[in-house]
C-alpha cells in the first residue's frame, strides 16, 4: 500500500506549526461581541431575585440575560434524564452553574456588567458524595426531583451466588476512582452569529457537532435546519467536548443581540464548570478457581452525576459491564447507581467508565495473582476472550491480539529476569484492557458512518464526512484512505470543512469510533468514485470496465497495456463531457452492531474491539514516597495502524494522562468548590514526569476494520493507572486502591508497613 | 473614557504605533490588536506556556507581560519564525516527527524549543525534558516532541 500504513504528517501539521490554523477563540467576526457568564457561587440555593438594572447600563453592554430571557424547553444530552436549563430558573445545583449572561463590545465592559448583577440566593442543604447522596435521609441535591437517584444499571447472568460458593478464592474490595479533568489545552468556547438567512450559525470545537445540533435545537426551540453548525478542529477534547451549555448561551446572546458573540472559558472556569470524569466507588468481588479462572463477579458502583446530567449514565453502564467482554465471565451481577450531587456535572473522559473499572479489576487481578502464586500476565491471558468468540453479552470478538500485547510488554521490560532479581525500591506492574470502536448503546438509533468523495477535473479529491477532528488526526486518516483507494498522493486529497450544510450526518468522534467508522465510510465512498472513473475510462479506452485497471496515475486496459490514459485526463474529460458534473462517490458503513436489549443488555455493541497491555517500571523513594517512572511499555492491538507515527502518538498521549491520574491529578473539593482550578495546583504531567514511552503496535489485521484497523484513543489510557499502582505495590508492598497514588499516600503506606500497621490505603 | 497610553512596538520585524489601555496584556495586544492569533492562551496564569513569545530575545509568557513592558521592544511570535515559505528546522522537525496533534500547544512549544537550542545546541534528552517542562501538552505525551527537538539539534537518538 502506498499511503495507508505509512507514517505521514497530519494534513494540517504545517498550519499548526506556523500558527496559521485558526481555533474557535481565534475567530474574529465584524462587530463581534464578547460574551461572559455569571456563575453560581453556591452549590445549592434557591434564586430569590436577580437584578440586572445596573449591569445593563454599563457602556458597551449589548445584552444582560437571565432565565426570563431564555426559552424553557425540556432538554439535555441524556434522553433518560433531560434536566438542563440554559440559565438557572429558580435554583442552582452546583458551583459554576450558569445564572446570567452578558454580551458587550469588549471584555472589560462584560466583566464590569457581570460584577454589577445582583443575585440574592437562599442557600439549601447540599450533598457532595454519591454514596452519601443515596443513603436514607440525605438532602435532595435538586428540589425538582424526588430522589437523588438519577439512574440505576443492573444486569445479572448465570448463577452468581452458586458460583461464589464454588470458588476457591474470593477477593472482595473497594476501589475509588477520583474525579479528574481532561485538561485539554484549548478551553471550552464558541462563536455564534445570526446569519443573513435567518439561521443561527455556530462555530463549535466539539467532538459531535450533529449531536450538539439536536440538543441545541431542543434547548433554543428552533428546528434543527435553522441551526447551521461549523465544527472547527478542537484543541484537544478527550470526551469533554460534547454538548456544552456555553455553546447554547452564545447562541442565545447572538439571537438576542443580532450580532456575533464569542464566549471563551477562562481556565479556572473550565476547571470548575467543565465536564470532568465520573467519580466512582467500586465495590468489586471476584471468585476464582484455584487454576486462576474467574468464576464469579459481583460489582456495585456508586457514581457521582453532578448537579445535572451529561453522559454519566452511559459512563456508569460501561463501567458495570464492559470488562465482561474482556475476560470470560459467565456468572455476574452488576449494579450501578448514579446519584445527583451538588457538584459540577460529570461526563465522558477517555475511557468512559471502562477506565474506572479497569483500574479496579486490574488491581484486583494483581492481588489474585499474588494469592494464587501465578504470573500476573498469564492470569490475564488465561481469562481473556479470544478472536472468534462471542462474549456473555453477545459481543463478537472478531480478533484479539491481547496475548501478544502481554508478551511484548513483558519481553520489552525484561519482566521475568527483573522479577527474579528484585532491586529494592523498584517494581514492575502490569495491566490489560479491552475497549470498543463505537458504542451502539450511546446513540441507539444510528450505527456507522457515511462519506462522500468528490473528484475534481484536475484529478484531486475532497472528502466529506461528519466525523470531527479534535487533534487525534481523523481528517488525516480519511485523507489517507481516500488517497489509497484512488491511487493519489495525500497532498492531492482535501478534507472538506465539517459544515452541516455540506457533509453527511455524523455521530462524531467518541467511543474510539473514528478510524473504524469514518475509515470504512471513506473507503466505500472512494471506492464508488473509483468505480465511476474506471467506467468512464473504459469508455475512453474502448474497453470493458471489468478489464480496466488503475495504476500509478494511469488507467489502462489489461489486454492492451500500451493504450493508457492519465488519471487527471480522465477526470478532466469526465467533468467537461458531462457539463461540469464532478465525480461524486458515496459510501457508508453499517456495522454489524445492534442496540443492546434494554433489560438483558445483550447485543454486539461495536464493530471491532481493541485490546492492550501496559507495563510500568517504577522506583519509589522510601524517604519521600516519590514515585519515578523509570520505564513504560504499552502494547496495543490496533488491528492495523493506518498512520503508525500518529498511532504511537495516541498511545503516548494516553499513557501520559494515565500517569497523571495515577500519581498526581485530583480535583480537590471542599463544600462543592474546586480548590485547585489551575495548572499550578492541579498537576498534569510535564515533559519531566515521564520517560520516553515504549509504545508497541500489535496488528492482527482485523477482518472487519478498514484495512484491518481498530481504534486506539481510549484503550491507550485505560490500563495505565493500574499498571503504575501495581508497580508501586511491587516496589513497596503498599497497595493503594484509591486514586491518585499521591506522594503522601505512598509515604503513609510505606511508614505504616514499617511500623507493622495496616497495609495500604483507601478501603472504606 | 478609559485611560490609554501610546505604545511603539516591533513585532516580527514590523513597527507598530498603537494606543492601548495601560493594563493591556501583551498576549491581547498580539492576538486582538494585531490579529496575530498564533499565540494561544491556555491558562492566563503563566502555567502552561502556550502563550510563549520572545521579547527582546528572552522567552516570556505573554499572558504575564503588560504590553507597556514591551514598549520600544522587539517581539517575535510564531508567525515570525518561518521565513516566508521556508519553515524553521524546528517546525520541520515537529511536522516530520509526529510532534503535533491538536496543535494548540505547538506555537509555544516551537518557540520554547528554539530558545532551548539557542542556549544549548546539543542537549541531552534529560535537558530537553527539563528545559521544556514549562510547556504543557495534553495530546502527545511529549515523546514525539522530544524526538523532534533532539533531531532538530542534530543529535542522533
Amino acid at each position: 500500500m502506498n499511503v495507508v500504513g505509512k507514517s505521514v504528517p497530519l494534513i494540517d501539521a504545517g498550519a499548526k506549526a506556523t500558527g496559521a490554523m485558526e481555533f474557535v477563540s481565534d475567530l474574529n467576526l465584524p462587530r463581534m461581541l464578547t460574551g461572559k457568564i455569571l456563575r453560581s457561587p453556591l452549590p445549592h440555593a434557591r434564586i430569590v431575585s436577580i437584578d440586572t438594572g445596573r449591569a445593563k447600563s454599563v457602556p458597551g453592554v449589548a445584552a444582560v440575560l437571565t432565565a426570563r430571557d431564555a426559552p424553557s424547553y425540556t432538554f439535555g444530552p441524556s434522553k433518560a434524564s433531560p434536566d438542563w436549563e440554559i440559565l438557572a430558573r429558580s435554583e442552582v445545583r452546583f458551583i459554576g452553574e450558569e445564572v446570567a449572561a452578558v454580551a458587550a463590545t469588549d471584555p472589560d465592559a462584560a466583566e464590569e456588567a457581570l460584577s454589577l448583577i445582583k443575585v440574592e440566593y437562599e442557600e439549601l442543604p447540599s450533598v457532595f458524595d454519591a454514596f452519601e447522596a443515596l443513603q436514607p435521609g440525605a438532602p435532595l441535591a435538586r428540589s425538582d426531583k424526588e430522589s437523588n437517584l438519577v439512574f440505576r444499571f443492573f444486569v445479572e447472568k448465570g448463577s452468581v451466588d452458586q458460583a461464589f460458593q464454588e470458588s476457591d478464592l474470593i477477593i472482595e474490595d473497594t476501589f475509588i476512582t477520583n474525579q479528574v479533568y481532561q485538561a485539554y489545552m484549548e478551553t471550552t468556547c464558541c462563536v455564534a452569529a445570526p446569519d443573513s438567512d435567518g439561521r443561527l450559525k455556530m462555530w463549535l470545537p466539539t467532538q459531535a457537532p450533529f449531536i450538539c445540533r439536536l440538543t441545541y435545537s431542543k434547548a433554543l426551540g428552533m428546528p434543527e435546519e435553522k441551526i447551521h453548525t461549523i465544527q472547527i478542529p478542537a484543541g484537544g477534547a478527550f470526551g469533554g467536548k460534547m454538548e456544552s451549555n456555553l455553546h447554547i448561551i452564545a447562541g442565545l446572546l447572538a439571537r438576542n443581540t443580532g450580532k456575533p458573540v464569542r464566549i471563551v472559558n477562562s481556565r479556572e472556569e473550565d476547571f470548575t464548570a467543565g465536564n470532568p470524569r465520573v467519580p466512582m466507588r467500586i465495590d468489586l468481588k471476584i471468585g476464582f478457581k484455584s487454576d486462576g479462572t474467574i468464576h464469579a463477579k459481583q460489582v456495585r458502583i456508586y457514581a457521582g452525576n453532578g448537579g445535572r446530567t451529561v453522559h454519566a449514565p452511559g459512563v456508569l453502564a460501561t463501567a458495570c459491564y464492559r470488562i465482561d467482554s474482556l475476560y470470560r465471565i459467565k456468572n455476574l451481577r452488576n449494579e450501578g447507581l448514579l446519584a445527583y450531587t451538588n457538584t459540577v456535572p460529570t461526563s465522558a473522559y477517555r475511557g468512559f467508565g471502562n477506565s474506572q473499572m479497569i483500574f479496579a479489576i486490574e488491581t484486583l487481578l494483581d492481588m489474585a495473582a499474588e494469592k494464587l502464586g501465578q504470573d500476573a500476565g498469564d492470569l490475564r491471558v488465561k481469562n481473556a476472550y479470544q478472536g472468534g468468540e462471542v462474549t456473555v453479552h453477545g459481543w463478537k470478538i472478531t480478533s484479539c491480539g491481547l496475548p501478544e500485547c502481554v508478551e511484548k510488554v513483558k519481553s520489552a521490560a525484561s519482566w521475568t529476569e527483573k522479577k527474579k532479581n528484585k532491586i529494592p525500591g523498584r517494581g514492575l506492574g502490569l495491566a490489560c484492557t479491552n475497549h470498543v470502536s463505537g458504542n451502539s448503546a450511546f446513540f441507539p438509533d444510528f450505527h456507522g458512518s457515511a462519506a462522500m468523495v468528490r473528484v475534481s477535473r484536475e484529478g484531486r479529491a475532497t472528502v466529506f464526512s461528519g466525523e470531527a477532528d479534535t487533534g487525534q488526526g481523523i481528517r488525516t486518516v480519511m485523507a489517507q484512505v481516500a488517497a489509497e483507494v484512488l491511487g493519489l498522493k495525500i497532498e492531492d486529497v482535501l478534507v472538506a470543512p465539517l459544515d452541516s450544510d455540506l457533509v453527511p450526518y455524523g455521530l462524531g468522534t467518541w467511543a474510539t469510533r473514528g478510524t473504524v467508522n469514518a475509515g470504512k465510510a471513506v473507503q466505500a465512498a472512494a471506492g464508488d468514485a473509483r468505480r465511476q472513473l474506471i467506467e468512464f475510462a473504459a469508455g475512453l479506452l474502448g474497453a470493458e470496465a471489468a478489464k480496466v485497471e488503475m495504476d500509478n496515475g494511469f488507467f489502462m486496459a489489461k489486454d492492451n497495456p500500451g493504450s493508457k490514459i492519465k488519471f487527471s485526463d480522465v477526470c478532466e474529460k469526465a467533468v467537461y463531457q458531462r457539463a461540469g458534473s464532478p465525480i461524486i462517490g458515496q459510501g457508508f458503513f453499517v456495522p454489524d452492531t445492534v442496540t443492546p436489549d434494554p433489560v438483558t443488555k445483550y447485543g454486539n455493541q461495536s464493530p471491532v474491539y481493541p485490546f492492550g497491555a501496559h507495563l510500568a517500571e517504577v522506583e519509589v523513594d522510601q524517604e519521600t514516597g516519590r514515585v519515578t517512572i523509570l520505564d513504560y511499555h504499552a502494547a496495543h492491538d490496533v488491528g492495523k495502524a493506518i498512520n503508525p507515527i500518529q498511532t504511537h502518538g495516541q498511545i503516548q498521549g494516553g499513557v501520559a494522562q494515565a500517569v497523571g491520574w495515577a500519581l498526581m491529578e485530583d480535583m480537590v473539593t471542599a463544600g462543592g468548590k474546586v480548590q485547585n482550578p489551575n495548572f499550578l495546583d492541579y498537576r498534569i504531567p510535564t515533559f519531566a514526569d515521564l520517560p520516553q514511552v515504549n509504545s508497541l503496535l500489535v496488528e492482527p489485521v482485523d477482518p472487519v476494520g478498514p484495512y484491518g484497523a481498530k481504534g486506539i484513543g481510549e484503550p491507550a489510557l485505560n490500563p495505565g493507572a493500574a499498571a503504575v499502582l501495581n508497580a508501586i505495590y511491587d516496589a513497596t508492598g503498599v497497595r493503594i486502591k484509591e486514586l491518585p497514588a499521591s506522594q503522601e499516600k505512598v509515604l503513609r503506606g510505606i511508614k505504616s508497613r514499617v511500623q507493622g500497621g495496616s497495609q495500604g490505603a483507601g478501603k472504606n | 473614557m478609559r485611560q490609554t497610553v501610546p505604545l511603539q512596538i516591533e513585532v516580527n520585524g514590523q513597527e507598530y504605533s498603537l494606543t492601548i489601555p495601560p493594563d493591556r496584556r501583551l498576549i491581547d495586544l498580539l492576538r486582538e490588536d494585531l490579529g496575530l492569533t498564533g499565540t494561544k492562551e491556555g491558562c492566563g496564569a503563566g502555567e502552561c506556556g502556550a502563550c510563549s513569545v520572545f521579547l527582546n530575545g528572552n522567552l516570556v509568557n505573554s499572558c504575564l507581560v503588560l504590553a507597556v513592558e514591551a514598549s520600544g521592544g522587539k517581539v517575535l511570535t510564531i508567525e515570525g519564525v518561518a521565513r516566508g515559505e521556508e519553515l524553521h528546522p524546528v517546525q520541520e522537525s515537529f511536522i516530520r516527527n509526529g510532534a503535533i496533534q491538536c496543535g494548540f500547544c505547538t506555537p509555544g512549544m516551537v518557540l520554547s524549543a528554539i530558545d532551548l537550542l539557542r542556549n544549548n545546541p546539543g542537549p541531552t534528552e534529560r535537558q530537553v525534558r527539563e528545559g521544556m517542562s514549562g510547556n504543557l501538552c495534553r495530546c502527545t505525551g511529549y515523546g514525539n516532541i522530544v524526538k523532534a527537538v533532539l533531531e532538530a539539534s542534530g543529535a542522533k537518538k
